[in-house]
């Protein structure tokens, strides 16, 4: 009998790499609505495509492209979320579960560091992709994603200290 | 240190994502499995290694370059009216040269254009155009610069 991966097969995986998805999301888009929105419509489209699921790169690639795509429709909500974004939707709308003080800490280091560095971060810690697979999804090349890494656990390490 | 670090950020947890995103997604993906009876099959996927070495094979011996070609770009956006369309509007004017100074080239990475069959890579470039004229009786000289913006899509296949 053949190994037939059907959607049970996708919602699954789904189920396992949402979380890490909608944080990575929340990158571009901070209303977790709206990230929420962005991993929908990126992982459906993935799917049509019978992409393989495996393909970890393409996948988050596919979620980059569908938060990019979603602030140039929305121009003027862009500009509201880079520029306003600010410290009250941060703390009313966490991206981490049940924090303590230090975690909090952490967690404000992290938002401070540039997005490029963040983005790297967020994909190498809670999605598990290799340097590799980040730099595939990101269109750089292995050693910058890595550079990106070093760089943003460098700046962390300055500004925040583990209790 | 760095060690330590990371295990800090790594005991932060995502915060979960909604059930009903859960479910929006399940309906999506059932929905277009009723539409395109979408399958996915593993074995599909499976790397068939006796191609895989005929394929080396072939671009050994053909040097296949994969940059890409003019053929295979597809400019989607260009600002930029044809030259012989500009020295239409100037009948008495000779086009005499056009300079194209790229000041900036941009990957924006994979993306996923609507209808298209696969990713693509999108290449943002900004440039400087000057277009120079010269009436053929007076002798008179005109020359025109602007930045342009071009966006192309490579198609990229990588399964």
């Amino acid at each position: 009998m053949e190994n037939v991966a059907t959607h049970e097969d996708w919602k699954v995986c789904f189920s396992e790499l949402a979380p890490g998805l909608v944080l990575f999301a929340r990158q571009w888009v901070r209303s977790p609505a709206d990230a929420e929105d962005v991993v929908q419509d990126a992982f459906v489209r993935f799917w049509r495509r019978n992409l393989s699921i495996k393909n970890r790169a393409l996948l988050h690639a596919a979620v980059r492209s569908a938060a990019l795509d979603l602030i140039r429709r929305d121009n003027r909500r862009a500009r509201r979320e880079v520029e306003v974004f600010g410290e009250a939707e941060r703390s009313v709308q966490p991206q981490f579960e049940q924090l303590d003080d230090s975690q909090r800490q952490l967690v404000a280091a992290l938002d401070h560091l540039p997005r490029d560095q963040r983005e790297v971060l967020v994909m190498k810690i809670w999605n598990e992709l290799t340097f590799a697979e980040i730099g595939e999804a990101l269109g750089v090349s292995q050693n910058t994603a890595a550079s990106r890494y070093r760089y943003g656990l460098a700046a962390l390490k300055k500004t925040f200290q583990p209790q | 240190m760095n060690e330590e670090l990371e295990n800090e950020l790594k005991k932060l947890r995502p915060v979960r994502p909604s059930a009903e995103l859960i479910s929006r997604v399940e309906r999506a993906l059932a929905d277009a499995g009723e539409t395109g009876a979408k399958i996915i099959r593993p074995e599909r996927f499976r790397v068939n290694w006796l191609g895989l070495a005929a394929a080396a094979t072939f671009l050994i011996l053909a040097r296949v370059d994969f940059r890409p070609t003019e053929k295979t770009k597809q400019t989607n956006v260009s600002a930029t009216p044809p030259l012989q369309q500009k020295a239409a509007a100037l009948p008495n004017y000779q086009a005499t040269g056009l300079t194209q100074v790229v000041y900036s080239k941009r990957d924006e990475g994979l993306v996923f254009p609507r209808g298209a069959e696969g990713p693509s890579r999108r290449v943002r470039t900004a440039k400087r155009e000057t277009f120079r004229w010269r009436d053929r009786q007076s002798g008179a000289q005109l020359a025109v610069s602007y930045p342009t913006e071009e966006v192309t899509l490579i198609p990229v296949s990588g399964q």
